[in-house]
């Protein structure tokens, strides 16, 4: 209770108050304007998290990712270009909406989902993450070697496209990881003489390279667009609202528990989690021909999914260390930094800076309902602002960010090769998740596996030793033996399907 | 082609990193040393970029049989475009400790829009005034030691 009270005084402060409000009109931009992601305003806030208080640090990321998957909603209805990929499941139905003079109703149900998404999530990291907590406890490093490669695995099997550009991706993020001084023998390695990569490579200006200075060389390798606002809807936000709650509440909850629990797996972000809600929706309607054609029934099954997704993607950060999407990725990092160190030991902290991190998810989801609608009101501002004034503010931003980590214009060069090599794998289709979750899980992995070897004098099946070792090692093997499962069981059910009609 | 080419890029990635990691130093109390997880990543690489070129190759060979003899006219500019921020990142780089890095910055904003053709005046303004505010944030609030260049000489 002690530690209760301590977190609502952690949050409730002119400082920590005024962040958030600020952090929420910040993430309303960024979502709304086509070619920001949430990923990137993240990314881009952490040099200036880096000189706050952890509480107000986790409250700018926490309020900014929210805000800014919602916003993503606005340019996807209006001019059929959804503001992060989030949006991208239901753009065509809310654009279909909007041309019908139902913009802003759709947007109003928008909104409603996604606050109901991420307070659903909220209420499932509140509660989920002590009780996993409390087992991952009895973890050891044999557990947490077979976690990491367990969410390493998940991270190339739920990326979309290929997986071998998914597998390549990760070992560029593992190979990154290996850069600096080896922990059991303090060797050097890929350090090249500079002194700067001997304690490894930071991760943010990685970040900032990867999802800001690419889209700043995508967007200056297009051919200049033009957006015009066809059309300016005048009907009432909510007025509509409690009917279609009503008619749809079952998705509501449906589409919060699915994104809540792909949002929690390695890899998965909100924006797999809206088309897999979006997809299971469609299957179970009872209108499916409607699907595609601007229902709404669509767009509260994915738009739930997406903001839960955000929040349920810390329950294993929080637990585990393991972060469940590109936005946990960096604020393990942040946690981190803040001398949060995320682990089970997070939960057992007296300082009250977890029910502060509770408190701040709360605070996130429910500023989204008067912001959110003031952004509705006000949609023109956001989707007119031109890009072409924006990118070279950002560009700055990216420079003075990634040299502010360290002070080190060595960090300005990590960017700018990164961000390089990023641009060619993303125009020939590689994820990206994969590298993050590489760079951020491979010292976990390779630190686990020596220390684990050191403690059985090398005897590799020592990882099976332990009950929950072992179940998560044969998860693992399980997960990397699904094609070839579903492979055999296609033909098997093929086989079967074509012997039936000859029996007959 | 391109998936083709890349494969290959990373099967050559690979043999470069099995190189290096080879040559790192063992130790005798320690079964695995330090060369295990690059090795492994290196090899991780070759394989990946193998398997990448392969699943191209049937397709490549049906573009050389295909008698198609038309020069396609390759567009550089695009990409020319898409490596300037690049470029003015490097431009920072080196001439930020000369001209400090409010002016740079405030340089590289007025190109970005320029090429984007905004008019002058605007994009003066805007390069002036988010130059100024970025520089002042960075480093008198945040207390960054950003290079003051001829800021400093002009006292």
């Amino acid at each position: 209770m002690e530690a209760f009270l301590l977190g609502l005084q952690l949050v409730f402060n002119v400082e920590t108050m005024l962040v958030i409000l600020a952090a929420a009109i910040f993430g309303v931009f960024v979502g709304a304007v086509p070619g920001l992601t949430a990923t990137m305003a993240v990314a881009l806030l952490v040099p200036i998290t880096f000189y706050m208080d952890p509480t107000p640090a986790i409250a700018a990321i926490v309020t900014t990712s929210a805000m800014a998957i919602f916003a993503g909603d606005i340019p996807a209805t209006y001019l059929n270009i959804p503001g992060t990929p989030s949006s991208a499941a239901y753009v065509g139905d809310s654009n279909l909406l909007a041309h019908k003079g139902r913009a802003r109703e759709t947007l109003g149900i928008n909104l409603i989902c996604s606050v109901f998404g991420g307070l659903f999530g909220t209420v499932i990291l509140v509660f989920v993450s002590p009780s996993l907590a409390e087992v991952a406890l009895q973890f050891s490093s044999f557990e947490y070697f077979w976690l990491a490669l367990l969410g390493l695995s998940c991270s190339i099997f739920i990326a979309i496209g290929s997986r071998v550009k998914a597998f390549l991706s990760l070992m560029i993020g593992l190979l990154l990881s290996t850069v600096g001084l080896d922990m059991m023998s303090g060797a050097p390695r890929f350090t090249f003489g500079i002194p700067d990569l001997m304690g490894g490579i930071n991760f943010i200006p990685v970040m900032i390279g990867m999802f800001a200075l690419n889209e700043l060389m995508l967007f200056y390798g297009s051919s200049n667009e033009k957006r015009k606002l066809p059309y300016l809807s005048k009907d009432s936000v909510f007025k509509q609202a409690p009917r279609h709650v009503k008619a749809y509440w079952r998705n509501m909850i449906r589409g919060s528990s699915i994104g809540t629990l792909i949002g929690a797996l390695p890899g998965a972000g909100a924006d797999i989690a809206a088309w897999i809600s979006y997809a299971v929706g469609k299957s179970r309607s009872k209108e499916k021909q409607a699907y595609g054609t601007g229902h709404i029934e669509g767009i509260v099954d994915a738009s739930s999914a997406n903001n839960s997704g955000i929040s349920g993607a810390w329950v294993p950060a929080l637990v585990f260390g393991i972060p469940g999407d590109s936005i946990t990725a960096i604020v393990i990092g942040v946690l981190y930094m803040k001398g949060m160190n995320p682990g089970p030991t997070i939960f057992m902290d007296g300082t009250g800076l977890i029910y502060a991190l509770f408190i701040v998810f709360f605070l996130a989801n429910l500023i989204m309902l008067p912001i959110g609608f003031a952004a509705i009101r006000s949609a023109k501002v956001f989707i007119l602002t031109p890009r072409k004034i924006l990118m070279p503010i950002i560009l700055c931003f990216c420079i003075i960010g990634a040299f502010s980590i360290n002070n080190s214009i060595t960090d300005v060069w990590i960017m700018l090769l990164i961000g390089f090599i990023a641009s060619i794998l993303v125009r020939c289709d590689f994820p990206m998740a994969p590298a993050i979750l590489g760079l951020v899980l491979g010292t976990t992995l390779e630190n686990s596996f020596m220390s684990s070897m050191l403690k059985s004098n090398g005897d590799l099946l020592s990882f099976f030793s332990r009950p929950i070792s072992a179940g998560l090692g044969a998860l693992v093997i399980l997960l990397w033996f699904s094609p070839l499962l579903t492979m055999a069981y296609r033909k098997i059910k093929n086989n079967q399907a074509d012997k039936a009609p000859r029996n007959s | 082609m391109r998936d083709l080419l890349l494969g290959l890029a990373f099967m050559l990635l690979g043999a470069v990193v099995i190189t290096v990691a080879s040559q790192y130093p063992t130790m005798a109390s320690l079964q695995y040393g330090p060369s295990l997880f690059p090795s492994l990543i290196g090899g991780g690489f070759l394989i990946g970029g193998f398997v990448l070129s392969a699943i191209q190759l049937p397709a490549l060979k049906s573009q050389l049989s295909s008698k198609d003899d038309s020069i396609r006219m390759f567009d550089f500019r695009p990409i020319l475009l898409s490596l300037l921020p690049c470029a003015l990142i490097i431009f920072y780089i080196f001439a930020s400790e000369f001209l400090g890095a409010a002016l740079c910055l405030g340089i590289i904003m007025l190109v970005l829009m320029l090429v984007k053709r905004t008019s002058l005046i605007l994009a003066l303004c805007v390069s002036v005034i988010a130059s100024l505010v970025i520089y002042f944030i960075f480093s008198r609030y945040l207390l960054i030691p950003l290079p003051e260049g001829l800021l400093n000489f002009w006292g």
